[in-house]
This record gives C-alpha cells, structure tokens and sequence, in this order.
C-alpha cells in the first residue's frame, strides 16, 4: 500500500503529466463537439447515419491521454539525469527502497489504473454534456454499460502503454506506436484488410467494447476479454523482463 | 581564436553533423523506419493488388506508406534538437560555439543533409517494391515519378526539420513528441473532416500537395508547388521563431 502511495505521488509529480491529463480530460469533449456539429449538419440534412456513435469517438481519441501517462510512468524511471547532478536513474532510488521488483511494477501499474480510470471518468463527466447541449434531443443516451466499456478501454490501454514501456525502457516507441495506432490511421485497420485474424489485436477487440461500428466483429464482453488477455500476456513477458533485467542496464 | 567567417560555419556544421551521427538513437529511428516502412509497402501492395491496376495507383500504392513514414522523420528531428538537453550538453555546445543562430541553423541544415538522402532512399524502397511486386507493364512516365519521389523526400525533410524548430523551442523530448504525433496523426485527419475550409493551409496538408499524384478525378486545390511554398513557409517560420528565442533565453 505504501508503495502504491508512492507510485501514485511520483506520478502525479512528473513534469510532463500536466499535458497527459489535459489531454485525457478535454480531448474527447473538444473530439464529441466537432463531431456532434458534423452530426447536427447531417441530421438538418436528414442523411445521419452513426448517431449512436457520437460522443463515444471522442473517447476512442481520447485514449491518447492515458497513452502518455502510462508511457511517462514508465520512461521517467529510467531517464538518465543530467551529469550534473550525478547521471543517475530513478529507478535505482526506487528499487532500493522497494525492493521486491514485482510489487514496484504492480504498485505502478496500480497506480496508473487508478489514474486512468479517474480520468476517464472526467473525460465522460465533460463530454455528456457537451454532446448534449450541441445535440439537444438528438443526443444518444449515453448507456452505462458501453460506459463501463470505454472505461476498461481506458484502462487496458494504460496498461498496454506501461508494459510496452518497460520492455523498451524508452518513452519514444511506445509513444510513437500507440498514439499511432489509437489515430484513424492506425496499422490494425490496414492489419484488418489484409488478414481478418486483426480482429485479434488489442486495440480492434478493445474498441468493440463501446463503439458498435459497423465492422465490428466481438460482443463487448468477449472484446474486453481479448484485450484483457493482451494485456496480461504483455504483464507477465513485462514482469519476467523487468525481474532478470539490471537495474543499471 | 580568430577564424574567418566561412572557416567557422564549416567546423561548426561539421561539428553538428559530428554531434548527429554520434546519435545512437538516430540510426535506430533510421534503421526501423526503413524497416517499417517496407513491410507497410508490402502490406500496402498486397492490398493494392486487391483493386484496379494503373500507372499513377503503382505510384500511390508505393507512397501510401507516407503517413506512417512520417512518424520516423518527426522523431528524428526532435532527436536532434532535444538531445542536447537530456544533459548539460547544450552548455558544452555554446561554451565552444557561442554563436547561437549559426550554431541552431547549422544544426537544421545537418539534420536535412542526413533527412534528405534517408528520405529519398526510404520513398524509393517503397515504390520500388510496388513497381517490383505489380510488375505493372504500362510505362511509367520518369518524369512523373521522379516528381513525385523528389516531392516526397521534400515533404520528409521539411516535416523534419520542423519537428527540430518545435524541438527547439520547447526543449523537451516527450511532450514535443506527444505535441506533434497527436497534431500529425488525430488533430490533422480530424480537422481535415470537420474543418475542410481551412484544411489546405496547414503544414502536413499542404506538403501532401507534393508528392501526391495529380489524378484527373480529384480535385487539386494546391499545385506541388504552392503545397511546397506553404509548407517550407510554416517551417521556415517556425525556424526563425526557434532561432529567435534561442537568442534570447537562458539555456
């Protein structure tokens, strides 16, 4: 528990969280109101036809937020620090005060489940109303159970980002990767047109859990589920990794 | 030390373009964009070979791995200019060349020395492997793809060296980073949607006037060449910018 606090203030203290939760918090707002006037324009014309999607597209972009927090969690450990004050690593200080690995990595990726999933819900909590004052009657209900899903989605992500992180050690990969793959143009959709087995990857399944597109492929429960299997599958190559590796190399 | 003026902007550009290839990260975001870029090329042509063959489609197909290519070039530039602060580096660099706007412009200029070949070699590969795979039988006019291969590298380098202006201006690597994937890669195809008004005069937009092909079917809102004055402009603002603040703050 201890550890945990520890994760969570090391977190919150970063210097480059300001811009991962501004992103998570206001993105999907600013991504649902460019789309609900889309959506407006359309339904005066009497040609909408994704209304139920409105809103959930901002949280399918919005994920980007959580992307960074879980990638700067991650990276910031093992920035090098200037060799003016010593060249050091954070991850030596934490591993010596902590020093089960496993409960370092679990207390962090605890952490950055709590951040994301607090996140998210202020991302849901600004976004409803925006749609819906943009909106008015047209707005879609906003479900709790595809809620729920986009929550997960959130989270799962988060996590994605933190496992993939410490395998690279490096913020700039994952980054690169992930904030890739949760754009329009992301290499899954390319992936689908060439094998159908991209249904599998995490992001495809992950995404099922709220967005009802038209290609969609999974229940939400069994998207969740592929997802969550990603992840863990990511945790436990992260783990063993993060256990045999030096804490210096 | 009194060394003549153009001695000077030769050691120090040899001294950035040292400092550059001394970057280990350089070539690793080199070597994978290469490789990423050529399996995109092979999925972009297998999915190529689903639809219709044309001379100007071999191109396109070749080139749509474009978007993600992009990725690798805005990475390098802000490598450059923010290595020199993951450390006290940019204190070693001023002490020995403490002549800010030559110092930061040889920089810019030696990220393009290395930008422009990696680009044109990385564009190339891809058509390449298009051309190879659809053994597309019509001629193609050399011309065109020389063109557009030279518009393509152009569009690289220019993203590049952006990426390095916007680099230097905020100075650290992952929020520059997170600032321009999330601007390339959400902000730019979103805006293209909901804000077709304004959409063609924004960097990425307009320097996608350069390399892409001019099909009968579609409109051409911008020639190659005002594609490329508008996006060498953005950047060549945001150089100035970058150099300008440098100038004048504390490093």
């Amino acid at each position: 528990m201890r550890a945990f606090n520890a994760e969570l203030s090391k977190l919150l203290s970063l210097p480059g969280i300001w811009l991962a939760l501004f992103i998570g918090a206001f993105a999907p707002a600013v991504f649902a109101a460019l789309d609900s006037l889309t959506q407006k324009a359309d339904i005066i014309a009497g040609t909408s036809t994704r209304l139920a999607e409105v809103g959930y597209i901002g949280l399918g972009f919005g994920v980007q937020g959580v992307i960074i927090l879980g990638a700067l969690a991650v990276s910031s450990e093992y920035l090098t620090e200037s060799s003016e004050s010593g060249g050091g690593q954070q991850m030596t200080t934490s591993l010596s005060v902590v020093s089960s690995r496993l409960y370092v990595l679990l207390a962090k990726a605890g952490a950055v489940t709590v951040i994301s999933a607090l996140l998210c819900m202020i991302a849901i909590i600004i976004m409803v109303p925006t749609t819906h004052l943009i909106l008015d009657e047209y707005a879609p209900a906003f479900e709790w159970s595809r809620l729920f899903g986009a929550l997960c989605y959130w989270i799962f992500t988060a996590l994605l980002a933190v496992g993939f992180t410490v395998l690279t050690k490096n913020g700039v990969i994952p980054l690169a990767v992930l904030m890739i793959n949760s754009s329009i143009v992301s290499f899954s959709v390319l992936l689908s047109k060439i094998t159908t087995l991209a249904v599998y990857l995490p992001d495809r399944a992950g995404i099922d859990m709220f967005m009802s597109m038209s290609d969609r492929f999974h229940t939400p429960f069994i998207g969740g589920l592929v997802m969550f299997a990603w992840v863990f599958v990511l945790f436990i190559i992260a783990a063993i990794v993060f256990y045999r590796r030096d804490v210096a190399a | 030390m009194s060394v003549s003026s153009s001695k000077k902007i030769t050691l120090i550009l040899s001294a950035e373009l040292g400092k550059l290839v001394t970057l280990p990260w350089i070539w690793f975001t080199l070597t994978g964009a290469f490789i990423i870029n050529l399996v995109l090329a092979v999925a972009f042509t297998s999915i190529g070979q689903q639809g219709a063959a044309g001379t100007q489609r071999m191109v396109d197909t070749g080139l749509a791995s474009m978007g993600y290519l992009q990725a690798g070039f805005i990475i390098l530039g802000i490598l450059t200019t923010c290595s020199e602060y993951t450390g006290g580096q940019i204190r070693t660099t001023l002490t020995v060349t403490p002549w800010r706007g030559f110092q930061l412009s040889a920089k810019h200029l030696a990220l393009a020395i290395i930008a422009i070949p990696a680009a044109f070699i990385m564009v190339a590969s891809g058509v390449l492997y298009a051309f190879v795979m659809t053994r597309d039988t019509k001629v193609i006019e050399m011309n065109t793809l020389i063109k557009t291969l030279v518009g393509a590298t152009g569009y690289l380098t220019m993203t590049s060296l952006l990426s390095a202006a916007i680099g230097a201006l905020i100075r650290r690597t992952t929020p520059v980073l997170v600032i321009l994937l999330g601007y390339y890669f959400v902000v730019s195809p979103l805006a293209r949607n909901y804000l077709p008004g304004i959409k063609h005069v924004f960097p990425d937009t307009a320097g996608y006037y350069m390399y892409r092909s001019l099909s009968s079917d579609e409109i051409n809102v911008l020639t190659p060449m005002q594609g490329t004055g508008i996006s060498m402009l953005w950047t060549l603002i945001f150089i100035i910018f970058s150099v300008v603040l440098y100038r004048k703050r504390d490093a």
